[in-house]
């Protein structure tokens, strides 16, 4: 296992890499310039000649390639084009809050997705089961928009029983609690469609293989056999589906964001992107692809406690 | 030939598609509500009862009536002629990013599989795209050339690629072990007749049933990128962007953001009911 996790581990170093080269190449693509842009709209050519210097833009792109990657390494990530805060300290706050946002979203609805899809297994060709892969055919349909508006606008607005507009502090404080409800519910449920249609095929088929009928012979009851016989293996493909669903998470995560006025990366992203903020931009694109990285990283080494095969490639 | 095989050779592949697919009510419902909103779309510059950029401030925010189907938005604009005009962009931009990441993503399969010294080079290429998730890239490009309809395409289409690069390539490398392949190898066909007469055509039906799939994925996408202002920009109809105009009346007009969102909804839960019937009839390789 500690075999495994190392390699890896090493293996996510190129990818991040070629994450830190993208985001250099995205800097330099944009075609505003960042020293005009620093500099104001009123500023003479010198003023902008000197910033360019200051800021280490008339080197070779080699070099700068260079200090960029040694300077995200110390976590420098520069200043905000608009209001001059530093790019990691803002990232720093906003990565704590998506990742808020992101854990108690996946606490409620992962177990809520494994349970409905293995009660549609075991009521197969039911009303129940039926009922369930409706929902969540539905549920990978619904733009995240308007899942969030509606949430909005009953619990929000019309019974005005939780808030639903930024972060109202820690998530352990009940008003921090309050805050994140609404915003979870919006991302969970573009989760549960998918992740409840793979528990269910899956453990379809797991309950037709030979250990769960032996298990079933020697007169195990329903409930050992599904939990005990049949979730576990049926865990494995659900754990891929996970892994995969994670950039559709971040997707969801970054609309959920903007609708909750949610202080997070996503919506960092967005509003630095619009206001034509390069190193913000850049810096929370890096931000959330490593964390998606790091995601991917989780979810295979779950993946290989689950199933010992996995190890031994 | 045995009596046996259960898709006569005289019926034509479209009737035998519609027999199935009338065979399932659900699926039914779905065709019919695709097809209404598909002919709304191609029709809005016909049908449309008013011009979908014209303002009227007297006649704002009004609620669905018999002069404005859906009602109007914060300029006094006719929703129901912007849905079908919006429907009209949101399905082309779907469309166009799967023709064109279906087909560079179907050439680098097939070449994949086929000349097995570019496989690894391509493949990894692609799996490298393939650990950045669509929204990112959507970013990145609004990022690089600014937002707007262009930044969408481009993401979605990059996004496509990779999955159906995957695809295609596991398609090629079941047709390429079949024996009509060898012989036509040992008669001497070139390559790219090879390609396209047989291994192209008995992997089309895997790649068509993969990008229906996507579609709607991408439509969702797209519609999302737009609300966040980093697509379609205003005042162009699109049914992201103006579900997202809606947002600063929300409370008191709720209808202006639910409509669009709503059409996004139908138009793509429509495309995924069919699109789940289509694989399951027309490859049942697929069918878990």
């Amino acid at each position: 296992m500690l075999r495994y996790a190392v390699q890896r581990l090493l293996l996510a170093i190129p990818v991040t890499l070629g994450v830190l080269l993208i985001g250099f190449i995205l800097l330099n693509l944009v075609p505003s310039d960042p020293a005009t842009v620093r500099a104001g709209p009123s500023a003479s050519a010198e003023v902008i000649a000197q910033i360019r210097t200051e800021m280490g833009l008339d080197r070779p792109l080699w070099d700068q390639f260079l200090r960029y990657v040694g300077n995200v390494l110390i976590g420098d990530l520069g200043t905000s084009l608009v209001n001059n805060m530093p790019v990691a300290e803002e990232l720093s706050r906003a990565f704590g809050a998506t990742l808020e946002l992101v854990v108690l979203c996946l606490l409620w609805a992962l177990p809520t997705a494994i349970l409905l899809g293995m009660f549609a297994a075991s009521r197969r060709g039911t009303l129940w089961d039926r009922l369930i892969m409706g929902g969540s055919v539905a549920g990978v349909s619904l733009p995240v928009f308007l899942i969030g508006m509606t949430l909005l606008w009953v619990f929000g607005y019309k019974l005005q029983v939780l808030p639903f507009t930024g972060r109202g502090g820690p998530l352990w404080t009940v008003n921090g609690l309050r805050h994140a409800i609404l915003p979870s519910i919006c991302l969970g449920l573009i989760f549960i469609g998918p992740v409840a249609r793979m528990t269910r095929t899956s453990m379809l088929e797991t309950l037709k293989a030979d250990h769960v009928r032996t298990a079933r012979a020697k007169g195990l009851s329903e409930r050992v056999v599904i939990f005990r016989h049949g979730l576990r293996n049926a865990l494995i493909p659900v754990t891929t589906l996970v892994g995969l669903q994670i950039g559709y998470l971040l997707g969801g995560a970054i609309v959920t964001e903007t609708i909750f006025s949610w202080p997070g990366v996503g919506r960092l992203a967005v509003g630095a992107i619009v206001a034509n903020d390069i190193p913000v931009a850049q810096g929370a694109i890096i931000a959330l692809s490593l964390g998606f990285i790091a995601m991917n990283l989780m979810v295979d080494l779950l993946y290989a406690a689950l199933d010992p095969r996995v190890q031994a490639k | 030939m045995t009596a046996h095989s259960s898709a006569p050779a005289d019926v034509k592949p479209g009737r035998y598609l519609l027999a199935a697919l009338g065979r399932d009510p659900v699926s039914c419902i779905s065709l019919a509500m695709l097809t209404t909103l598909f002919l709304c779309a191609a029709l809005a510059p016909w049908l449309a009862p008013y011009n979908p950029l014209s303002i009227n401030m007297s006649r704002v925010l009004q609620g669905p009536s018999l002069d404005h189907f859906f009602g109007t938005d914060g300029q006094g604009r006719d929703i129901f002629s912007r849905s079908m005009f919006g429907l009209r962009l949101t399905i082309m931009l779907g469309f166009t990013a799967i023709f064109v990441g279906g087909t560079i993503g179907t050439l680098f399969g097939l070449l994949a599989a086929f000349y097995p010294k570019t496989d690894t080079l391509l493949m990894r290429l692609m799996d490298i795209i393939l650990s950045f998730p669509a929204i990112l890239f959507g970013l990145a490009v609004a990022a690089i050339i600014g937002s707007g309809t262009t930044a969408v395409i481009i993401a979605l289409s990059v996004s496509t690629t990779p999955l159906v690069a995957r695809i295609a390539r596991g398609a090629a490398l079941m047709v390429l072990a079949q024996d009509y392949v060898s012989s036509g190898r040992a008669i001497g066909l070139h390559d790219w007749t090879l390609l396209r007469r047989y291994v192209l055509p008995n992997c089309v039906s895997t790649i068509v049933v993969f990008l229906t799939l996507r579609l709607g994925q991408a439509i969702l996408l797209g519609a999302s990128l737009s609300f966040l202002g980093l697509g379609t920009q205003p005042p162009t109809p699109e049914l992201g962007t103006m579900a997202a105009q809606g947002i600063g009346f929300f409370f008191f007009a709720p209808h202006v953001t639910l409509i669009p969102s709503v059409t996004i909804f139908l138009l793509v839960l429509s495309m995924n009911i069919l699109g789940d019937s289509l694989r399951d009839i027309l490859d049942p390789r697929l069918r878990s």
